[in-house]
């Protein structure tokens, strides 16, 4: 009997050091407590994604994360100060230490996952080259643009990126080379081209510029693949854990259909235990991470769930009016996805 | 008599022979050509009035977008509440500027130290906050405000370093010429854009950290060594235009090398290189917008940041023809006045 209850206090013991282990020290995480602030590097300017506004607040899809980041480390989504990073600039800021993430559409390959010292923790946008055509040509994909002419900037990635996949799939077009893409742009508006090409969250901005935007569509299924997320620096898995697992929570709260709007009473009365576990009702997930338990709470309430951030930012609500696309739930035909808070 | 004196040699110079007429023509075509839809863009399809984009009428400049913009573009993201600390400092800048340019000679020296001693940091104080008011990170500062920082504290430090160094490059002791070479061709030969990445990239990877120089002022350091590298090439240009006699003669009154330089060799050499040094100014002021590489917000890189702006896409236009009317003012006004300093030196 006796040695029972020994191999009882033995395993936990053991088990409370696994528990120990599991909260490593987090030199990110304890720099943010005592600043007060995250510091969060941000494209300086990008249509939808990260801008200052009129009163000169940044908003954007990308600046929405850093916002719901500070909102589930600090439990105020204001707490977090933005650094524009320029493209030549957005790697050393992170790797010096400069900033504690960057959320600024770069896109995820290999080679800098690889290389740059830099992990990416996911994505929040899947963007892609895709094209634009008027409505009334009534294309759904690119393959519909069969025998079209597509306006393009000589040299670009874009005009590599089109004709390689027509020519691949056997399908005629025409390429119409211009200078720089406002002049490419500018000979679509005119009515030169029946497509014009760039990825996607570009051709929302540019959608805006055109004489009349809703004469125009943009094809939802992209010919390429650039999936953007947050970055972080290599070492300090327990800030990774968190940066990786604030923007699964706003899928995931989405896919639960808790929003900013209902997620109180989710929170009470919900008997889903995914729901309850994702704000913090049961579960003690956020201790697991060195949290509050309330931290997604805190996340939906002041920011709002992916969807809810995606529509204000790029979505209906905004602007841009960019349809989801890709960027809709895998439940919905699109590729968003987070594995289960379980 | 005059007005039509002149008239009549106007008339004379652009339609005198048959071949001027016609080049005369030819030319006024070629300007009406260019103007009128400019200005037709700009003055009279423009809208001015309104909140939003919608209310821009097609076609004309939609001047709607600088008025909603226009405190963005004055003073960055710089608090709203705040932004007297900055106008206080402009006019304080103002203020000391026209002192030194109007007050009687005998008094201007002991202006120029006094207003060199006490602007500068009462400058950064207004600016930046601490000690009673409340700190602005420089991470909010932007726009023309910004513009006109960087070219006053770059210039600040380039102008007295650039004559040290003219001087050293002159210098008898060969220490001090090598390095004074040394240092003007190292920053005279490195692109500007490479210096101010070095600055904002390279040194917070080198340094230890903890000890963070703030972004800005390694990009004010930075101009302002290359500056002062073109500068001193300025001033020894009229360092050299001097004749030799200038110094002997004070050498053999019993001037010290500072005081023959301070007296007689400096006053006459900046007068001299003073179209130089105004030239070097405007380009400091120009080189100003290479910071936007390292994404500070000065006039250029907060109208290019504003285009960003959903709400407010399509307004290149309007945001690049008026950062670039502001940078041409300012240009324009500093190369008046060192005309008029010029005229005045000659007298």
């Amino acid at each position: 009997m006796k040695t029972i209850y020994l191999a009882g206090a033995i395993l936990a013991g053991s088990a409370s050091m696994a528990l120990a282990q599991q909260l490593a020290p987090s030199p990110t995480l304890d720099a943010v407590k005592a600043r007060g602030h995250i510091e969060c590097g941000v494209h300086l300017g990008l249509p939808g994604f990260s801008f200052a506004n009129d009163k000169g607040e940044w908003t954007g899809l990308d600046v929405d994360y850093c916002k719901a980041l500070a909102a589930a480390v600090l439990g105020d989504a204001t707490k977090v100060k933005f650094t524009p990073t320029s493209v030549q600039q957005r790697w050393p800021i992170l790797q010096s230490g400069q900033v504690d993430l960057l959320s600024r559409n770069s896109t995820i390959t290999f080679s800098r996952n690889a290389t740059l010292g830099l992990n990416f923790q996911g994505i929040n946008f899947y963007e892609g080259q895709t094209f634009i055509v008027r409505k009334k040509a009534n294309a759904k994909t690119a393959a519909d643009l069969d025998g079209a002419s597509i306006c393009v900037a000589a040299g670009s990635t874009e005009e590599k990126n089109a004709a390689d996949w027509f020519r691949e799939r056997n399908l005629k077009v025409t390429i119409t080379n211009f200078q720089k893409n406002d002049d490419a742009i500018t000979a679509y508006d005119s009515g030169r081209c029946d497509a014009y090409t760039a990825g996607v969250g570009a051709l929302a901005g540019q959608r805006a510029k055109l004489k009349v935007p809703d004469e125009h569509v943009i094809l939802t299924q992209p010919i390429s693949n650039d999936p953007q997320g947050p970055v972080t620096r290599w070492g300090d898995e327990r800030w990774q854990l968190i940066v990786r697992w604030v923007l699964n929570g706003t899928i995931a709260a989405e896919m639960l259909g808790v929003t900013s709007k209902n997620v109180d009473e989710m929170k009470a009365n919900s008997k889903n235990t995914e729901v309850r576990r994702l704000l913090g009702a049961e579960g003690g997930f956020g201790a697991m991470m060195g949290l509050p338990d309330d931290w997604m709470y805190k996340v939906i309430k002041q920011v709002g769930n992916y969807g809810e951030s995606y529509e204000r930012t790029v979505g209906m609500g905004s602007a841009l009016k960019l349809e989801r696309g890709q960027n809709q739930l895998w439940t919905k035909g699109g590729l968003l996805f987070t594995p289960p808070f379980q | 008599m005059s007005a039509t004196a002149t008239s009549q040699s106007w008339r004379e110079r652009l339609f005198g022979t048959p071949v001027t007429t016609v080049v005369t023509l030819i030319l006024a075509l070629i300007i009406a050509w260019v103007a009128i839809p400019i200005i037709r863009w700009a003055l009279i399809d423009a809208t001015w009035r309104g909140t939003t984009r919608e209310d821009c009428a097609p076609g004309g400049a939609c001047w709607v977008f600088i008025r909603a913009r226009f405190g963005q573009f004055m003073y960055g993201l710089y608090p709203q509440g705040e932004r007297w600390r900055a106008d206080l400092a402009g006019i304080l800048f103002a203020l000391g500027g026209a002192a030194l340019v109007f007050a009687p000679q005998r008094h201007k020296l002991k202006l120029a130290l006094a207003a060199l001693v006490v602007l500068p940091p009462l400058g950064v104080w207004l600016l930046a906050g601490g000690f009673g008011l409340r700190p602005v990170e420089t991470r909010e500062w932007g726009g023309l405000m910004l513009t006109v920082f960087i070219s006053i504290y770059a210039s600040l430090i380039a102008i007295p370093l650039g004559i040290l160094l003219a001087l050293g490059r002159q210098s008898q002791l060969r220490v001090i010429r090598l390095v004074s070479v040394l240092f003007i061709e190292f920053w005279r030969g490195v692109p500007i854009i490479a210096v101010i990445f070095l600055a904002s990239l390279l040194l917070p990877l080198i340094m230890p950290s903890g000890i963070g120089v703030d972004r800005l002022a390694r990009a004010v350091i930075g101009l302002g060594f290359c500056i002062a590298a073109y500068m001193a090439e300025a001033v020894r240009g009229g360092l050299q235009a001097l004749p030799s006699g200038q110094r002997e003669a004070a050498t053999a009154l019993g001037l010290t090398y500072w005081k023959a330089t301070w007296f007689i060799i400096l006053p006459q050499a900046l007068r001299i290189s003073l179209p130089a040094i105004t030239n070097e100014f405007i380009a400091l002021v120009k080189n100003t917008t290479l910071v936007l590489v390292v994404s500070i917000l000065d006039l250029l890189g907060i109208a290019q940041a504003s285009l960003a702006d959903p709400n407010w896409v399509g307004m290149s236009m309007e945001a690049y023809v008026f950062s670039g009317g502001i940078y041409w003012l300012i240009c324009f006004a500093l190369s008046r006045w060192s005309k008029s300093l010029e005229t005045k030196r000659a007298r």
